[in-house]
């Protein structure tokens, strides 16, 4: 009797031994898979693209006074340290997926996305160099260190150029998947990419002009592959299951959730206060009061006595930067435009009259300025300067305007050393700043709690390698 | 089980006596014996007459018969478990006897592990029960609720006084690093493990239930808190953090019993922050009657003599409803020798404090047993239950409390078309009606059990249980009526449902060896296997931007959102359990468990540990004095392995919930990866403890120390984003708990009408993080938002405590500036503008982990009468108080009402010199011609953390009951066995420095480890309830 038992059991036991391995095995991740198709990382790319365009414009846009906040001795008009650990985490996201899309186009030689995948690896790692300075790259991405070591702003610039060039050859390639409705911002149009990296391209570039290594003849060449007109803009347009950015702060703010109001400096800029002309482009861009007004709020001081709501110009729902549908604009011909009049200035100042007003033009087509107002405002004494007369503040103050809410004009403000008409250190400005204008952002609290020893030790006031 | 070996025991001893009875024939006594405790008769009482060795026992139904030799001679009445009575016979042919239970010796068994119910002697670990009086004294509609205060070294909070609201349970402390994890113990009701996790809502928090809150507290007999590694160690990895075993009711034999229970409770807030009623609408002293600011403009009384209707409202105390809570449990029960049943149905409604805010929960339970032959038994149960109820958003509410105008009436909150009605705002009891969140939950607990004794030293036995719920959620935001002129609480509307499914299984097999080898030496083995699988799936839908205003159905919604999360858990185990009794006296355990996880790297997924525990009842074996009843020394040594969550090793990718767009589904490397060499984690724990009895258990104490060591922690280290990933999961990390734990009982006064009986504990825990990962400074489990950089984080540190919570505080003259914590000793240091100076330097400002908890109950009886009041407490605690926050910022504080007053702040100057610059605490310019801007509170005060993390300790008054039984004389002439009719008064705060709602109340919920951030939680609750229990 007990011996059988005994035998049954061990006979169980057995069984139920060998069953156990399958029983057990069913740990495969059945809500993430383990690989992704290119498509789908391409899709993702370029749409956290754009979105990093406007999530490190909505903190420069305030620093370049296009917004001010509706809050006094606001951190973010004051320049005060602020964490930006989510901008980062979503700049390294997109390139550590960008990493996988460049990996995965090289084993299958899918050329085209692997030229589009560099192009946009420059485009997210420039700007991370351009608001943080040194940045971890090359121990990056791939798990090889836990606390990766952060690399030579300048040798990134490099980087940002080879990958910029590489993907313009094999952009120009062939390839052995085309790119369609997975790119977000071409839709595969492959032309038209070689063009926005040659637009990239002169844009790093002239980051450069004060540095030994600008090469205006360089840049100049890349404008001339660049966009033909508004129509090449790289961009990406929102969707009804996810409104633009902008427009959700737009939104957001008309709900209360206030976001999105005028710094009196822009609105100055372009009502004939600072200069002799009213801007038609004013009432294209941004809301007025309840009045019809156009009333700004000085960065720094908040709203005062003023409403919530009503008293103030703000971004409004439905403009041609807030519709829902808007698109968010990574690179323009109206930009390309600009680089070409900086860029041309000094040794072809025909070339770059020309380009500084066809880079007006170009952002008063796409806010569809009537013929008349936009005629009235490109022959306006203060505007058509000629070409002798031009200088660089001219130009800076309208690529300032046309690059509304775009994180490039905080680049060209270092580098212009915020010589905008009329613009002061906000009021209640962070007091280690020593009555100067920030710099570079302070790194992300995330970076330096989980990465502090390579974490490099700066103050805001410390300039980034070309801004020198 | 108790009564049963005892009724063999004085069967036998009944033959004996036999021979002598017969040589006695007077004349005859008859009578039946009963209990006091419930009026059931008593099986197997053993009658003697005193002076002889002449006796009986009774029969099944009670009765008994015997001899007497004449009127002069006296009866002893005596049982196991209750008070020996002695009763002369007189002249009487009928002696009824009740007997009471004995105090202080009630807890001789325990249910351990599986089940099984163990002689607490013999135990070599500390575990404590409580009994189902103790449990439904309470009134907490929530089992995990019941405990509070009530057994040494475990932690009861109260996320909130929602209707539902979850609560936590933490034993011996924190044990894990993860701020992820579930710290809670394991839930086993009849030996099945049960689901208690809590699922919060996604968005504004909701206050949803733990899934122990769908278990009627009617249908518990007792539990028992299993709290060292010792005691769970045959549970395995999911009993990690301890175990709660449940024991439901179950039928008896003899007649049919049915009872009643029903009660009516009513709720209101239990305390308010101290709020300002002098100043209204407006800012820098102005008033504007349009006005965001509530309470910065002018003096109500100043304004009012041009605007007449413009006064305070007393909002904060007419906003919150009066709550009705209305509980009604029937049960029956019954069975004979051959089987038995028990059968119930509850219903529990309630309303809250914050109006809409309502939770339902009914149950029915069946379960049964049959002995079909000697060999062989089997028994089950089914309990059902459905609970959910309106989750208003109290954060939110609490929210637009702040903002609301102290001088709008907050309840006129709706025009005539159904649109808000407000001056600006968004009324708070607009937003708790309209904006719904219902949960819909149907649970079914069910188990069968086998028992198969084919000889006295084998059996077999086998369980299988399984708990399976589905939670229907639905949350609506309304979109616009399309009214003119309204104020929608959303532009486009909301409307998500939310489908969950999850079915536990659990199979359990054992044998038990039982060896006598001699008188001195008894063994016992148990072999078994244990199988668990958990699978889950949750589905969310979600539309916005309705086509037609006030239609709900996701096809009326123009956007579409989808996702879904499922997850397999397997668990197979394998288990010994050896157990050596010499003597009566030395009683040694071994156990030994192997588990196997499906969720760990395959070459890593089989760990073994072991545990040994001693106890040793010196008192049997020593002669001790005479008032020393019981004593017993108990060591124990134990290890548990742990496994982690299914489906986090390796790299993945994830499609964001955004996706599709324009028909394209994106992917993005997932920014967690799981180490693929990941090993179990393992705690190691030591115990040591005294119990000891005095003066027939009329005294006991018991003291334990415990030590556990958490090591080689599976924990999410945050890792930096430009590695690719943010998080990598690894072992990593050591956490250290140790504390004492006091009991103290006693029955100072015990006569035949009037008893007094004290139950008293005391636990202190020690934490300390023993190392995280190297490379790694800090873990964040949580932060929270404060105004102007005076939000605060709590985070690991290695050698610091679990709980610590971190933030900015007043520069410190003298400070060291290596010293982590804030020395609030040293003097502030004002600044040139008079005002105290701010640093932004995160400093440790408090911990949110209690150092000491504990309870005391006093339980009194006379005659029928009942009082009992159970007062617990816990020191050592402070928490982030983010309400204080919030009023500074609005003005609302009572201590604003000195915004037109001059103040010297109490500090010194950077130089140390003593500050003496007075300065104005107001708005705007001052009498002093100086601009204050937007003044003291909002520049300043609201600025700095260490204004807002403070004591959070406190001594309530968790239970007073008041209860009568009607006397069995009044009973007769009724069809009733028992009644009852009681009061009580639950979670009445009698002191706590924290100036706020109650400060139990937290945002995390009760699955959440980030408990110092009290946030805008749901308020705690005080109640009065009238019971009234029928038996029949």
């Amino acid at each position: 009797m007990k011996s059988i038992h005994i035998r049954l059991l061990g006979l169980l036991l057995l069984v139920g031994l060998s069953s156990c391995e399958e029983f057990l095995d069913v740990n495969e991740n059945p809500n993430n898979p383990e690989d992704a198709p290119i498509t789908g990382l391409m899709t993702n790319a370029t749409y956290e693209t754009a979105l990093n365009v406007q999530r490190v414009g909505s903190t420069t846009s305030n620093y370049v006074q296009y917004l001010a906040s509706p809050n006094p001795a606001s951190a973010s008009d004051v320049m005060d340290p602020l964490n930006f650990s989510g901008t980062w985490f979503n700049l390294y996201n997109v390139m550590t997926d960008l990493t996988d899309l460049i990996s995965k186009a090289e084993e299958s030689d899918a050329g085209h996305y692997l030229g589009a995948g560099q192009v946009l690896m420059a485009l997210n790692l420039g700007m991370t160099v351009d608001i943080f300075g040194d940045v971890p790259y090359s121990e990056g991405f791939d798990f090889s260190s836990v606390t990766p070591t952060y690399d030579d702003d300048e040798q990134l610039y490099a980087e940002i150029m080879r990958l910029l060039d590489s993907g313009i050859q094999n952009l120009a390639g062939s390839t052995t998947i085309s790119m369609g409705a997975d790119d977000f911002i071409f839709q595969g149009d492959v032309e038209k990419w070689g063009k926005f990296a040659n637009v990239l391209k002169a844009r790093f570039m002239l980051h450069t002009k004060g540095t030994g290594s600008y090469n205006e003849s360089e840049l100049l060449a890349a404008l001339d592959n660049g966009f033909s007109g508004n129509e090449d803009d790289a961009f990406v347009t929102f969707f009804e299951q996810r409104f633009n950015p902008w427009a959700q702060v737009a939104i957001n703010n008309a709900n209360l959730l206030l976001g999105g109001w005028i710094s009196t400096q822009f609105i100055e800029a372009l009502d004939g206060t600072s200069y002799p002309t009213v801007d038609p482009r004013l009432g294209l861009m941004i809301g007025t009061t309840d009045e019809g007004e156009f009333v700004g709020v000085l960065n720094g001081e908040g709203r005062g006595d003023a409403p919530e709501q009503g008293a103030r110009s703000t971004l409004v729902p439905g403009q041609f930067y807030t519709s829902e549908l808007s698109p968010l604009l990574i690179a323009t011909y109206a930009e390309q435009k600009f680089i070409e009049a900086e860029a041309a200035l000094s040794t072809d100042p025909g070339r770059a009259y020309a380009a500084y007003l066809a880079g007006i033009e170009a952002h008063m087509d796409m806010l569809e300025v009537p013929q008349a107002e936009k005629d009235a405002y490109l022959s306006d004494p203060s505007v058509a300067v000629g070409a002798q007369a031009l200088t660089l503040d001219t130009i800076l103050k309208e690529k300032w305007v046309a690059l509304f809410l775009h994180p490039e004009t905080w680049n060209d403000a270092r580098r212009f050393d915020y010589g905008y008409k009329d613009m002061t250190v906000p009021a209640n400005l962070n007091a280690d700043l020593n009555g100067q204008f920030i710099r570079r952002l302070a790194y992300p609290d995330n970076e330096v709690s989980r990465n502090g020893q390579n974490v490099p030790n700066v103050t805001l006031l410390d300039r980034i390698w070309w801004d020198q | 089980m108790k009564r049963r070996f005892t009724l063999y025991f004085v069967l036998l001893t009944c033959f004996l006596l036999q021979g002598s009875v017969l040589l006695a024939q007077q004349r005859t006594v008859s009578g039946t014996i009963t209990s006091t405790e419930d009026g059931e008769v008593l099986p197997g009482v053993s009658i003697v007459i005193e002076g002889t060795s002449t006796g009986t026992v009774s029969d099944l139904e009670g009765n008994y018969s015997l001899d007497v030799p004449g009127p002069n001679a006296v009866l002893l009445f005596s049982f196991i478990g209750f008070a020996t009575r002695s009763e002369q016979v007189a002249n009487r042919q009928t002696v009824n006897i009740a007997l009471s239970p004995e105090a202080g010796d009630l807890d001789e068994f325990i249910v351990t592990a599986f089940g099984i119910s163990q002689e607490k002697k013999s135990l070599g670990y500390s575990a404590q029960s409580i009994d189902a009086e103790a449990i439904t004294k309470m009134k907490q509609p929530n089992l995990v609720n019941a405990l509070q205060g009530q057994v040494a070294g475990v932690q009861v909070t109260n996320s909130g006084g929602a209707p539902g609201q979850s609560a936590r349970i933490i034993i011996r402390g924190i044990n894990s690093l993860d701020p992820g994890a579930d710290n809670q113990p394991l839930f086993v009701v009849d030996g099945v493990p049960v689901d208690n996790s809590t699922i919060e809502s996604s968005g504004t928090p909701r206050g949803l239930s733990n899934r122990m809150a769908d278990v009627n507290p009617n249908d518990i007999e007792s539990m028992s808190v299993l709290k060292g590694a010792a005691a769970t160690a045959l549970y395995g990895v999911r009993a990690a953090n301890g175990a709660v075993i449940i024991t439901t009711k179950k039928g008896k034999e003899g007649q049919i019993r049915v009872n009643y229970n029903g009660s009516v409770g009513i709720e209101e807030l239990n305390r308010l922050p101290r709020l300002q009623d002098e100043y209204g609408q407006g800012f820098s002293g102005q008033y504007q009657p349009n006005s965001f600011w509530p309470s910065w403009g002018a003096p109500i009384s100043q304004v009012q003599q041009t605007v007449p209707d413009h006064r305070y409202q007393d909002n904060w105390n007419r906003a919150f409803n009066t709550g009705v809570q209305v509980d009604n449990s029937v049960s029956i029960s019954g069975g004979n020798e051959k089987a038995t049943f028990y059968g119930s149905i509850g219903n529990l409604t309630q309303e809250g404090i914050i109006p809409f805010s309502t939770w339902d929960r009914t149950t029915a339970k069946l379960s049964g047993s049959v002995k079909a032959n000697e060999k062989f038994d089997f028994s089950g149960s089914i309990n059902f239950s459905n609970t959910g109820g309106n989750r208003v958003p109290h954060d939110r509410f609490m929210e637009r409390m702040m903002y609301w105008s102290e001088t709008t009436d907050v309840r006129d909150y709706i025009n005539e078309d159904g649109t808000m009605r407000t001056y600006g705002n968004t009324n708070p009891i607009y937003d708790a009606r309209f904006a719904t969140y219902e949960d819909d939950v149907n649970r079914i607990i069910g188990n069968i059990n086998l028992n198969y004794n084919p000889t006295d030293w084998l059996s077999f036995s086998y369980r299988l249980g399984n708990d399976f719920y589905s939670d229907t959620r639905t949350e609506i935001t309304p979109g616009p009526k399309g009214i003119d002129g309204e104020r929608a609480l959303s532009s486009t509307g909301l409307l998500e449902e939310t489908r969950i499914n999850s079915r536990d299984l659990t199979s359990n097999f054992y044998i038990t060896l039982k060896k006598q080898f001699n008188s001195d030496w008894n063994t016992s083995l148990r072999l078994g296997n244990d199988i668990f699988e958990r699978r889950f799936d949750r589905i969310t839908a979600r539309g916005e931007n309705f086509v037609i205003p006030e239609f709900y159905n996701l096809n009326n919604t123009t956007q579409i959102f989808a996702s879904q999360g499922k997850s397999l858990r397997r668990l197979v185990g394998f288990y010994g359990d050896l157990m050596v009794d010499y003597k009566n006296f030395l009683f040694l355990n071994l156990t030994g468990r192997n588990d196997i996880s499906s969720t760990l790297p395959k070459d890593n997924n089989s760990f073994f540990y072991p545990s040994v525990n001693l106890g040793y009842v010196f008192s049997e074996n020593l002669s001790l004095p005479s008032w020393v009843t019981f004593g017993k020394l108990r060591a124990s040594w134990a290890q548990v392995g742990k496994d982690t969550n299914p489906h986090i090793l390796g790299a993945t990718y994830a499609s964001p919930s955004i996706f599709p767009l324009n028909g394209q589904v994106g992917f993005t490397r997932n920014s967690v990866f799981g180490d693929p060499n990941l090993r179990p984690e393992l705690t190691t724990s030591l115990e040591f403890g005294l119990q000891t009895a005095f003066w027939d258990n009329r005294a006991n104490f018991d003291v334990t120390y415990y030590k556990s060591n958490a090591q080689d922690q599976i924990i999410p280290v945050p890792i930096s984003d430009a590695t690719g990933f943010s998080s990598y999961i690894t072992n990593a990390g050591e956490i250290e708990n140790s504390g004492f734990e006091f009991i103290l009982g006693g029955t100072p006064v015990q006569t035949q009408d009037f008893s007094w009986s004290i139950n008293a504990n005391l636990s202190i825990n020690n934490n300390e993080i023993k190392s995280i990962r190297e490379g790694i400074d800090e873990i964040v489990v949580g932060s929270q938002f404060g105004y102007v950089g005076s939000t605060v984080t709590m985070k690991l540190i290695e050698g610091e405590a679990y709980g610590n919570i971190f933030g900015s505080s007043y520069q410190r003259l003298g400070a060291d500036p290596d010293n982590l914590f804030l020395d609030r000793s040293l003097p502030v240091i004002i600044g040139a503008n008079g005002f105290p100076v701010r640093t932004g330097t995160q400093l440790v400002l408090g911990n949110a982990v209690p150092k000491w908890i504990g309870g005391i109950r006093n339980d009194f009886t006379y005659k029928g009468f009942e009082l009992s009041f159970l007062v617990d407490f816990r020191t050592g605690v402070e928490q982030y108080n983010q309400f204080a926050n919030f009023l500074s910022a609005f003005g609302k504080n009572e201590f604003t009402e000195a915004r037109e007053d001059f103040r010297v702040f109490e500090g010194v100057l950077a130089d140390g010199s003593p500050n003496t610059q007075e300065v104005w605490l107001g708005q705007g310019v001052g009498p002093d011609g100086v601009n204050y801007g937007a003044g003291y509170w909002r520049n300043h005060y609201r600025t700095t953390s260490e204004n807002f993390v403070t004591d959070a300790s406190f001594i309530k008054l968790r239970n007073l009951t008041l209860g009568y039984n009607l006397s069995p004389e009044i009973l007769e002439s009724t069809p009733f066995r028992s009644a009852r009719v009681s009061v009580a008064a639950n979670n009445i705060i009698l002191y706590t420095p924290w100036d706020g709602f109650d400060p139990e109340s937290f945002s995390a919920g009760a699955g959440g480890n980030a408990v110092g951030f009290t946030g805008l939680g749901f308020p705690g609750v005080q109640s009065v309830f009238f019971n009234l229990n029928l038996g029949l």
